[in-house]
């Protein structure tokens, strides 16, 4: 097994720039996952990384072999496709073995490693069916054991779940991570979900207009998001962005007041606080800043409630679902909880050290 | 036993049930939408089928119709001479059209419909120029071809002369080794554009993962094509096939108007439909007349079409179901 190494890989389709200079390094057996808005480029890093789609600049290698030229087929990898892009005349059995053959491999290879991955995925009694006669969480199982029996160095999803309806999809993720774990492969999975993410992920890449905006494991992308992007998209609900001004301890919000913080980073300067909603509390009127509520949301195990503060800002705190709510368009006061703040700067949403 | 559901209102103001009501008026508009149709058909399609299946079991003078023959007019056609040979040497050149057909215009069709489908350079204008023979009248398409082919001022000999090939020139329809190959050749032309047309149609329904999901497991664009990309075209082949078929023993018009009713030089070029026309309505040369005879022939070519065409289109749709 081997190292995959991305260095200033660049693509442009034409004039428009859609990887502007990716710098990676997968470590053998990793499960990286791309993560990001659509039209962030990590569909298209996929397709280079599987030679699907030329790079325009940098280089790409597995290993010590640089794979620039390589055909896809070449490259050691697998993948699996969002749409499952099963061969429609072919039955499972003859979807999996279509390239096991190819690969030269003898027969009675090919039946064993079909046989092993119909177990593993439970295809066993599906070996004869075409894939119209299959739902599509079948499909999905029958794509993993295509990619599979290959026993490619890298398997690369992109995204895998996103036909499957709710119930199936934390089901086959469940899955995939058991897999993961059984088999070792490298693997580089693609989604805009970021739960997707932080469940699957060794380490998340986090794309954004073609570029890495941060890598970490799931835990380090939550604690310490290098900027105010990573931090609104990692974490549901998001991240409160707040403009505040600190100046002797104490930090201002236009039209809600201020209020005294103890780790607040020395000298007076305006910054943009990070507040998740579980940071958030509500306290009595003068010790927070003011807000209004404007809507509250009930989920059970769970509550939220979406205030307003002075400067429009529009926020969400988690709540205590046993206490009683807050009533829409009434006034209250929050301050976020010791230790539960991201502290970046104002111009550009850079991570600022505590 | 079956439960039915009447609503409130149907069952209090009125005498049928709403679902037998709408069915009555539905039945009514269908009705009024197929019989214009079926009439025109019936007259202008059944009618005469129908008539030269009697005509072909009478003996006849000039337009005169004589007394019943029974099947004596299908035997003249099939086995006596001279019509025997006739006959057969036609079906033979059916034959021939339909295999050389199939392999050229549907081969260099589907090779078409590749390039346009790899957007190969300049795809977009062939994409209309493949297609545009099509389009055109067979009349024109016929006497274009016939001026091209002219053994002196034609534009295939003065082209192969331009190019050093000046001895392969010949007298293209005058000779009977070369004037079937080259209907067939102007045929292909035509028509080329249909099967191209549809297999494109074909190819463009293929989704790219598909493919791509093939190039991650082979780097040959043989396999690809032979393994993946034809089985999902097939399919879509049926009603080229089928259509093609019929065209070729229903083939009139461009031998008609290339080499004439006689199929000359020499009968080389002779095919069902010219014979029938001759033996039906007579012709200049020839002078030989017979309804009856004639009739006997269409009829066969009809229940010949007809038998094949039908168990070929079940077999293809078949197939078509199972992919």
């Amino acid at each position: 097994m081997s190292r995959l190494t991305l260095r200033q890989v660049r693509k442009s389709f034409k004039q428009t720039e859609v990887l502007r200079g990716i710098d990676l390094e997968i470590a053998p057996g990793e499960l990286i996952v791309f993560v990001g808005p659509s039209g962030c480029g990590k569909s298209t890093l996929l397709r280079c990384i599987a030679g699907l789609e030329e790079i325009t600049g940098g280089d790409i290698a597995l290993g010590d072999r640089s794979l620039a030229g390589v055909a896809p087929s070449r490259r050691g990898m697998a993948m699996v496709f969002q749409s499952y892009a099963l061969y429609p005349h072919m039955d499972v059995r003859g979807n999996m073995a279509f390239g096991l053959k190819l690969m030269g491999l003898s027969s009675d290879e090919v039946e064993a490693r079909i046989a092993e991955a119909a177990r593993m995925l439970q295809l066993t009694p599906l070996l004869d069916r075409k894939p119209r006669e299959l739902s599509g969480g079948q499909r999905q199982r029958v794509a993993i054991g295509r990619a599979l029996v290959r026993q490619p160095e890298v398997f690369l999803l992109d995204e895998p779940l996103s036909n499957l309806d709710a119930a199936l999809r934390s089901e086959v993720r469940l899955e995939i991570a058991k897999l993961h774990e059984t088999i070792g492969g490298t693997t580089i999975y693609v989604t805009h979900d970021q739960v997707e993410a932080m469940t699957l992920a060794t380490r998340i890449v986090v794309m954004r207009d073609g570029r890495i905006e941060q890598v970490g494991t799931p835990r380090e992308l939550f604690e310490t998001p290098a900027n105010t992007f990573v931090g609104t998209f990692i974490g549901s609900p998001r991240m409160a962005l707040l403009k505040a001004r600190a100046e002797g301890g104490r930090f201002g919000i236009e039209g809600s007041g201020d209020v005294a913080l103890p780790d607040a980073p020395g000298g007076a300067r305006a910054l943009t606080l990070g507040v998740r909603p579980d940071a958030f509390e509500v306290v009595p009127e003068g010790q927070g800043w003011g807000a209004d509520v404007v809507y509250t949301e009930y989920l059970g195990t769970d509550a939220f409630l979406y205030a307003r503060l002075g400067d429009g800002t529009l926020l969400s705190v988690r709540t205590d679902p046993a206490a009683p709510e807050h009533a829409t368009g009434s006034r209250i006061a929050l301050r976020p909880r010791a230790g539960g703040l991201h502290y970046f700067d104002q111009d550009t949403g850079h991570r600022l050290a505590a | 036993m079956p439960v039915v559901h009447y609503d409130s209102e149907a069952v209090e103001g009125e005498a049928l049930p709403p679902t037998r009501r709408r069915f009555t008026r539905r039945g009514a508009w269908i009705s009024f939408l197929l019989i214009p149709p079926i009439a025109v058909m019936a007259l202008f399609v059944v009618y005469p089928i129908l008539s030269a299946l009697a005509y072909a079991f009478y003996d006849w003078t000039g337009l005169r119709r004589e007394g019943f023959v029974g099947l004596e007019n299908f035997r003249r056609v099939l086995f006596e001479p001279p019509y025997a040979a006739i006959t057969w040497n036609a079906f033979q050149h059916n034959v021939i059209v339909f295999f050389v057909l199939m392999v050229v215009q549907n081969g260099v069709g589907f090779l078409l419909a590749w390039c346009l489908w790899r957007e190969l350079p300049g795809a977009r204008f062939h994409r209309v120029a493949v297609f545009l023979p099509v389009v055109l009248s067979t009349v024109i398409i016929g006497y274009m071809w016939k001026l091209f082919f002219h053994p002196i001022f034609g534009v295939v000999n003065q082209l192969l002369e331009l190019v050093g090939l000046g001895a392969l020139a010949q007298p293209w329809l005058g000779q009977s080794d070369t004037a079937l190959g080259a209907l067939i050749l102007v045929n292909a032309w035509a028509w080329v554009g249909f099967p191209t047309l549809v297999f494109l149609a074909g190819l463009q329904r293929i989704p790219t993962e598909v493919l791509e999901a093939a190039r991650m497991e082979t780097d040959s664009e043989w396999t690809i094509t032979r393994r993946i990309v034809w089985p999902l075209v097939a399919p879509s082949t049926t009603v080229v096939f089928i259509l093609l078929f019929i065209g070729s023993f229903n083939w009139f018009e461009l031998p008609y108007i290339m080499v004439g009713l006689d199929g000359s030089p020499f009968g080389s070029t002779d095919v069902l439909g010219l014979v029938f026309y001759r033996t039906a309505f007579g012709n200049v040369s020839a002078g030989v007349q017979d309804f009856g005879l004639g009739s006997a022939l269409a009829v066969l070519m009809f229940l010949f079409i007809a038998v094949f065409a039908t168990g070929w289109t079940l077999y293809l749709r078949k197939r078509e179901l199972d992919v």
